[in-house]
Formats: C-alpha cells, sequence, structure tokens
C-alpha cells in the first residue's frame, strides 16, 4: 500500500556542505499491517514521516501510495491520499485547533471529502465515532481545553479516524501522556486496528511501545534502516549490535532484570 | 467502553481588579455616550446664540460656550460620536487591509509574500501623518477624506505583524494536520490560521484607537479632516484656536476629551495585554 | 501486627528492619499554591525518610506532586507555602534563613532537573559553572578548577582537562546533563535531588547517566532521591521506591517488593498498564480516566473514581496509613480494616 522506495535525503550543514539524514530507506506499510518504526532523537524520523506524507520531497528515490507517487500526484489522487493517509501527532495539546468544537474538528474530514454532506449526517457520522474512541455525545460543543492530554488524543485518532482512512502513521502518539493514560491510547489504536483492517505505521522511540503494538519492526540508525523484520526477529533474535545495544538499555520495570543487567555492565571492560 | 468525563474543566474565572473593572467600566461609558450623544444633545448646538457668545463655564453652561454661543458640553456630547466612530472605523478599515494582505503574503508564493513585504515596508518608513494629509487633501478636506487617508497609511503595522504571527501559527501542528486532512487553502487560513493568529491584533486595536484619534483629531486641527461647524472634536479645537486667548475653555474642553478617550483606550490597551501574557505584571 | 506474622512471611517488616542512619525526615509536610482563585493543595501530608546513602525514588505521574515536593525540600519555590517539618541531619530546613538555605543547597544538599540547558549558563565555560559552588565558599581559583576536574573525571567526561575551557552548546545532551550532575556533586553534597534527569535522553545516554549516578552514590555513600514517571529506570536503580498519586504518597516499599507485590491499586495498575520490551503481551490493562488537577481532586480516597476495587467508604473517608505484612506503607482501604 505505501511503499517508500529508497529515499535519501540531506539538508544543508553550512559551509556548502550537506547532512545526510536518510540514506536509502526502504520500508513498506500493507493493507492492516502495523509496522514499527523505531529511532533515537535525530535518527531521521520525523524526516520519513514527512516525505510518506508528502510534504517533504526526498532527493532521490520515491514514496508511492497504491502505485501512485505522491510527489507527481494529479489533483484528484492527492485529495484520495489525502483521505487515506492520516496522521496522529506526538503533542496532542498542540495537534487541535483550539478555536474548533470537537463536533467542527472530528466532522471537518467528512466536510472537506465531502463524505457527509448535511450537517445531520456528520454530527451523526461524528458521535459514532466519538463512542469509538470512548468518548460521550456531551463532548460535541466542548473545546479542547477542557480535555486532558489522554482525551485529547482520543479526539485527535477521532479526527483522523473518522474518514476511513486506509493508513494511520502516527508520531510518538503516546510518549507526550501519563503513564497510566499510555495504556488507553495503545489499547485504542489496537483496537482501530483490528476492527478497520487499517494500516499502521507507529514511528516511536520507546521499544516497549512498539513491541507492543507492531508486527513488523524497523530499526532506524542516523538515516539508515539497520534491521527490519517480524517483531520476533528483531526483539528475541537482533542481528544487528545498535538493536542489541538499543534493547539492553531500555529500562524493564523489574528491579531484578534491572539490578543483573547492572551487573553484567560493571563486569564488562 | 465509554469514559466518564470530568465535570466541565472550570472555565478560567476571569476575576478583575477593582483597577482594571474602573478601565472597562470607562471605555464603556464612553461608548455608550457615543452610541446615544447625538440623540439626548439638544438641537440648539448647532445653531449660532450670539446673546451667548463665549460665556465661561458656568451651572447653566457646564463647559462655557463657543463664539457662536453653542453649548460646548452638548458640542462634546453631540461629537463624541463622530469623534469615536470615525476612529473605530478608521482601525475596522486598516486592519482589514492588514489583514487581506498578511492572509495573500502567507498563502500565496514566496514572489507575492516578498512584494508585499517590501510595499509593506515602503508603508512603514513614510511619515504616516504627512502621507494621509497628503491623501486628504487631495481628496478635499472632510471627516470622509481623513478617514480614507488614515485606513490608506494605518495598515501596514497590522500587515507586518499579522504576517509573522500568522507564518508561526503555519507552523503549529494543527495546521499541518488540517493539511494533511486535505483542507483547501481557503478554508485553511479562514478557519484555522486567520483565527488563531488575531489574539495580538486585539492589544494592538485598543492602542490603536488611542493613537488614530489623536491623529485623526490632528487632521482635523490641521484643516483637512472634518470642518467647522461639525462637532468632531479635533474640528472643535481648530475652530476655537483664534479666541483660545480669551475663551480657553474651548480649546481646553475638547482637548480634555480627546485625552480622556485616548489615556482609556491606552489604559485598556496595557491591562488586555498583561492579561494575555501574565509575566508583564510589574 | 504480631511476631508470628513476620516470621511467617519470612520478610521482615519495614519499621523493623535495619535502616541506615536518617539523613532526610520530611513529615506531615504540606504545600499549598495560592491561586487568583483559591488556594490549592499540591501536597498533601507527606511524610518520608530518606537514610544515608540511600536511593530512594518518588514515582508519580503529572499533577502527583512530585516535583513540587522535591522544590520543597531545597525550598526553591517562594511561591508556594509550606507546613509540616523537613529535617536535614538534625536541622528544620524550614526554619532556616534564606541565607543559611543557600548555604544548605550549595554544600550538603544537589539537585539536577530535567533540562540541563536551563541550568546552565550558556556564556560561561564549563569548568567555571562546575567550580561556582566552591568559588562563592571561598575555595581558591586554583583548587576549585581542579575539583572541578575531579568531578569531571568521575563522571567519565573524556578530554575533562580541555573541556573545562569549553561552552555548554558544544556538548551533547548527555554530556551537559553531566555537566549539571558534576555542578550538584562538586560540593560533596550528602543528598542529591534528581528531578527527571534521565527523561529527555536517549535510552543509550539515559542508562549511562544513571549508572554514573549509581556508582558515585555507592562510593561516597551519597543518598539520591530520584523523582520520575517512569517505574523501568526505578527498578534498576533505586532502594526503595515511593509511589505518588494526587499529592500523596499512596505507596511505598523496598523496590523488590514493591514491584513484585505491588499492594495499592495504583501502583498495580501502573505497573500493568505498562508495556515492556522484554514480553510480548496481548492487551495492556489501562486505568480509566486520568490524574486528576491539583485543584480537582476526588473526595475521600483520590484514586477511587479510577479504582476497580473502589467500595462505598472509598468516595467520602480518606484512607489513612498501614503497613502490610509485606512491609508496604500502603494509604488504601483494602488494608485498613484488617
Amino acid at each position: 500500500m505505501l511503499q517508500i522506495d529508497h529515499i535519501s535525503k540531506s539538508f544543508p550543514a553550512g559551509r556548502g556542505r550537506r547532512t545526510m539524514v536518510l540514506d536509502d530507506i526502504v520500508l513498506n506499510v500493507d493493507e492492516g499491517q502495523s509496522v514499527g518504526l523505531v529511532g533515537e532523537s535525530g535518527s531521521g524520523k520525523s524526516t520519513i514521516i514527512r516525505c510518506a506524507l508528502g510534504l517533504t520531497r526526498p532527493d532521490s528515490g520515491r514514496v508511492s501510495y497504491s502505485g501512485i507517487d505522491v510527489q507527481r500526484s494529479s489533483r484528484f489522487d492527492t485529495l484520495r491520499f489525502r483521505r487515506d493517509v492520516q496522521l496522529v501527532f506526538q503533542d496532542p495539546y498542540a495537534s487541535l485547533n483550539p478555536r474548533m468544537t470537537v463536533e467542527e474538528l472530528v466532522g471537518e474530514g467528512l466536510l472537506v471529502h465531502k463524505l457527509e454532506t448535511t450537517a445531520a449526517g456528520r454530527r451523526a457520522r461524528v458521535v459514532e465515532m466519538l463512542a469509538m474512541v470512548g468518548l460521550g455525545e456531551e463532548a460535541l460543543a466542548r473545546y479542547p481545553r477542557s480535555f486532558s492530554g489522554g482525551q485529547r488524543q482520543r479526539i485527535a485518532i477521532a479526527r483522523a479516524v473518522v474518514i476511513r482512512p486506509k493508513l494511520l502513521i502516527c508520531d510518538e502518539p503516546v510518549s507526550a501522556l501519563d503513564v497510566s493514560v499510555q495504556a488507553q491510547v495503545i489499547n485504542l489504536l489496537q483496537d482501530m486496528q483490528k476492527q478497520l483492517s487499517l494500516g499502521i505505521l507507529f514511528v516511536a522511540h520507546d521499544l516497549a511501545v512498539v513491541r507492543h503494538l507492531c508486527t513488523t519492526v524497523a530499526v532506524l540508525e542516523r538515516g539508515r534502516i539497520v534491521e527490519h523484520g517480524t517483531r520476533e526477529q528483531v526483539f528475541d533474535t537482533p542481528q544487528h549490535a545498535y538493536t542489541r545495544a538499543l534493547l539492553k538499555a531500555v529500562p524493564i520495570p523489574d528491579p531484578v532484570v534491572g539490578r543483573a543487567r547492572r551487573a553484567e555492565r560493571q563486569a564488562a571492560p | 467502553m465509554t469514559l466518564v468525563l470530568p465535570t466541565a474543566a472550570p472555565r478560567r474565572k476571569a476575576n478583575f481588579t477593582a483597577y482594571e473593572l474602573t478601565v472597562f467600566g470607562v471605555v464603556a461609558a464612553l461608548f455608550l455616550l457615543a452610541l446615544i450623544g447625538p440623540m439626548i444633545a439638544p438641537a440648539d448646538i448647532y445653531t449660532s446664540n450670539m446673546l451667548e457668545t463665549l460665556f465661561p463655564p458656568s451651572a447653566e453652561h457646564w463647559l462655557g460656550t463657543d463664539d457662536q454661543g453653542r453649548d460646548i458640553f452638548w458640542r462634546l456630547v453631540a461629537g463624541s460620536r463622530l469623534s469615536l466612530f470615525a476612529t473605530v472605523l478608521v482601525v475596522i478599515l486598516y486592519s482589514i487591509i492588514g489583514m487581506i494582505v498578511a492572509t495573500l503574503a502567507t498563502v500565496g508564493p514566496r514572489w507575492v509574500d516578498e512584494l508585499l513585504m517590501r510595499i509593506t515596508d515602503i508603508g512603514l518608513s513614510l511619515p504616516g501623518l504627512v502621507v494621509s494629509l497628503g491623501i486628504a487633501t487631495v481628496l478635499g478636506p472632510s471627516l470622509q477624506s481623513g478617514i480614507i487617508a488614515l485606513a490608506l497609511t494605518g495598515w501596514p503595522m497590522t500587515a507586518r505583524i499579522l504576517r509573522t504571527t500568522m507564518r508561526r501559527t503555519m507552523e503549529q501542528p494543527f495546521v499541518e494536520g488540517a493539511r494533511i486532512l486535505g483542507v483547501s487553502r481557503t478554508r485553511l487560513m479562514l478557519k484555522h490560521v486567520l483565527p488563531n493568529s488575531l489574539d495580538v491584533l486585539i492589544v494592538k486595536w485598543a492602542g490603536d484607537i488611542s493613537f488614530t484619534m489623536l491623529i485623526l483629531a490632528g487632521l482635523s486641527f490641521i484643516g483637512v479632516g472634518a470642518q467647522p461647524p461639525s462637532p468632531e472634536w479635533g474640528a472643535m479645537i481648530s475652530g476655537a484656536r483664534g479666541y483660545m486667548s480669551i475663551a480657553w475653555w474651548a480649546v481646553a474642553a475638547p482637548g480634555a476629551a480627546i485625552v480622556i478617550n485616548a489615556v482609556a483606550f491606552a489604559l485598556l490597551a496595557d491591562i488586555l495585554q498583561v492579561r494575555r501574557d501574565p509575566s508583564l505584571q510589574a | 501486627m504480631g511476631v508470628d506474622t513476620i516470621l511467617t512471611d519470612g520478610i521482615v517488616p519495614a519499621q523493623l528492619r535495619q535502616r541506615p542512619e536518617a539523613l532526610l525526615q520530611v513529615d506531615q509536610l504540606s504545600i499549598d499554591i495560592a491561586t487568583r482563585d483559591a488556594n490549592v493543595r499540591l501536597v498533601d501530608n507527606v511524610s518520608f525518610g530518606i537514610g544515608r546513602g540511600e536511593r530512594v525514588a518518588l514515582v508519580g505521574e503529572s499533577g502527583s506532586g512530585k516535583s513540587v515536593t522535591a522544590q520543597a525540600l531545597m525550598r526553591l519555590n517562594s511561591r508556594v507555602k509550606l507546613s509540616g517539618r523537613v529535617q536535614f541531619d538534625g536541622k528544620d530546613l524550614l526554619s532556616l534563613s534564606n541565607s543559611q538555605m543557600a548555604a544548605m543547597r550549595g554544600q550538603r544538599m544537589g539537585m539536577v532537573f530535567q533540562d540541563p540547558m536551563s541550568s546552565l549558563d550558556p556564556l560561561m565555560t564549563i569548568g567555571d559553572q562546575v567550580a561556582e559552588t566552591l568559588r562563592i565558599r571561598g575555595v581558591s581559583k586554583r583548587e576549585a578548577r581542579q575539583r572541578a576536574l575531579d568531578v569531571l573525571d568521575e563522571l567519565k567526561v573524556e578530554r575533562a582537562a580541555e573541556r573545562l575551557d569549553s561552552f555548554p552548546h558544544e556538548f551533547s545532551g548527555g554530556m551537559r546533563q553531566r555537566v549539571v550532575l558534576a555542578m550538584a556533586l562538586v560540593g560533596e553534597p550528602d543528598l542529591l535531588i534528581a528531578d527527571e534527569p534521565t527523561t529527555a535522553l536517549d535510552v543509550r545516554v539515559q542508562e549511562r547517566v544513571l549508572d554514573l549516578l549509581d556508582e558515585i552514590s555507592r562510593r561516597r555513600s551519597l543518598a539520591v532521591l530520584l523523582i520520575t514517571h517512569d517505574l523501568g529506570i526505578v527498578a534498576g536503580f533505586a532502594d526503595r521506591v515511593m509511589v505518588m498519586y494526587s499529592g500523596r504518597i499512596v505507596e511505598e516499599n523496598e523496590a523488590t517488593l514493591l514491584f513484585a507485590e505491588p499492594q495499592h491499586p495504583y501502583t498495580r495498575g501502573l505497573l500493568e498498564a505498562v508495556p515492556r520490551a522484554d514480553i510480548t503481551v496481548d492487551r495492556l490493562r489501562s486505568i480509566a480516566g486520568a490524574p486528576p488537577a491539583p485543584g480537582a481532586r476526588p473526595s475521600g480516597c483520590t484514586f477511587h473514581p479510577r479504582c476497580d476495587h473502589a467500595m462505598a467508604m472509598c468516595s467520602s473517608v480518606e484512607p489513612g496509613e498501614t503497613i502490610t505484612p509485606l512491609g508496604a506503607r500502603v494509604r488504601c482501604h483494602l488494608y485498613g480494616a484488617g
């Protein structure tokens, strides 16, 4: 469905030099598949997202959606692409227009893509969608500021999913949330994926969340995918040294494991 | 699973201080006066009464009379609509021009932005008062000319401030999100970018009213704005300056009216500024 | 609770265990802030102790009051009203004068924050910044510089001698956090308060910083109060863990026991809600709702609207402190009755 085909991207770094941000990235997301992309800060995660959404043009290679090049598509194809591929942002405080009500926010996609042309039809779809993300009808007339971070992220997911996209790109969707709320949003994404056979490209620094949500995982190190395989391959038998180092460093909420690891590290030179 | 929403987060109650309430009250009173002033003023303020010329302030004529024997207090009351509404009209007109320029600069291709901003720069570097004087003279001296002249020279600052803010708003994730959702450019601007950029102007508006009122009175005073016998305050000062040495009140009263209005709106601007950014609080 | 319980469980309750000599003792600390509208209680009657050389973690979500508590111990936030007692090495911190407190901060207690850049002066060299607390105390320039160098070496900053004269922007995030640690440690404090010290860092850097902290704490027998939202980093680091929810400490126990046998429904919920990188589970158990804002706390037990085990009394009666047979100090009605 989404094909990221050998894309590279560099940015000017002053004095005529350029920094390579993405180096020959290949990544596919098929229908209903959940793909995780793990990387630390500065690994090029956000540039991949921007390229995948057609917001940034790669220097070489191409990104295509259902066979159509997202950079060179006609107006008609662009509109379809905008309907089929949606994004959930990291920061639920900045990703919702503060001056729109929940009804307007969630209904906007229906309006823009002319999926529901009457206000009553839109409202019915919005209410249905809100119920799916666990919010009641009383939310309709309220503004984002009266919701908690977790609730805002639900609204953001509802806004993205209401137009029934085929692919949902998630950019660190839980990292800004309270620990006790993260699980709610992770479970919601999992439910959405199953119920709507939604493809998910889940981009995060948190290996634990990726392991939980994604069946295919790619590991990004400084603009290069160093490991790519099924969840079990990547987490249980990592091949690349970088993946192993990351996995060893992820904190595990178990003091026995934690102490054993520290002892191991201190024994090593 | 339906989540129980916490009882609606209490909307921040705006607790105003006595000082703030006073300023709001004065501004509201000034608007109210402008609205009803001409209706409550007696009709004889437009006609001469040669028996009562240049009376000093007294119980009968609180602020005295002018050289035509007209009651200055009631002329001020009647003229407040002209002065304040003309000022507000100027600010509205140039804000609209500024918004259009800023929106085009934000949404348009780079060269449009460059072009509009260079024009704005030129507008900013010209002395506004002199240019509006010229425009008003060309259009023929009248209050309308003054309004048009100030509207045509006042917009560059609004355009520049708004364009900077709109550029910043454009970078907000929710704007990016709207683009990803497939929202059209027009809708993007009108629904997402502009409403979230206007905050910055609210403070400016109050200050602008204060400033524009002075300038507009200035134009009338110089003689290219409202013309005597109009009770527009600048025109009143202008008309009275000839006999200022024998009837100071005829100049002082409209002058004071202008100052009171200007100060009230300047204080309002100050309050709004602090409200927007509490760190400015002394 | 009788002695027989102790024997049958084979685990010694916390209050009977050998505890290191108390360094910090906090009794019934409450923190209030006056807002425009009302007086809001940020932290409600919190009591705990930290022994010499002990590593204690204070875990909580946003609005739980964990950072405010840390700042209160250092008396860093002058806008809040503190009540209760905070004793540090026998001295009552809340009754010290501002200058006495400033001296305490430089010499006996150190603190690091999440964002290292905000603690660093961009226009001052690393060496000068690390040495500053010593210079204030009247240590000679040469000696201060030497000691700054020593502590940077101790924190394994490579080529520390050369880098004394560089500026913060020349350092990576992890290195900056080490510099900030060096600033806090150069005065050889007895207690280090670390507020989310690794939250902004990547996992490998985070692990490195925590290892260093672990090493130094053991070598110097430095007590550490680690404030964090991340149960994962706590597990490998802390001897003892306190869980804070909505302004109160709801559970406290030895780290091993707290993770193995969480008692409070909130602690249990948190542990089950966090995905793990080492095992695959089908579905996470989530805690419904969101933590309350400090100004809008539910009555009774503040966790009751989100709690699976809530009983009638939970919404009206605030649970007191109970010590369970496993040694946990818990505030929950499930344990109060027995």
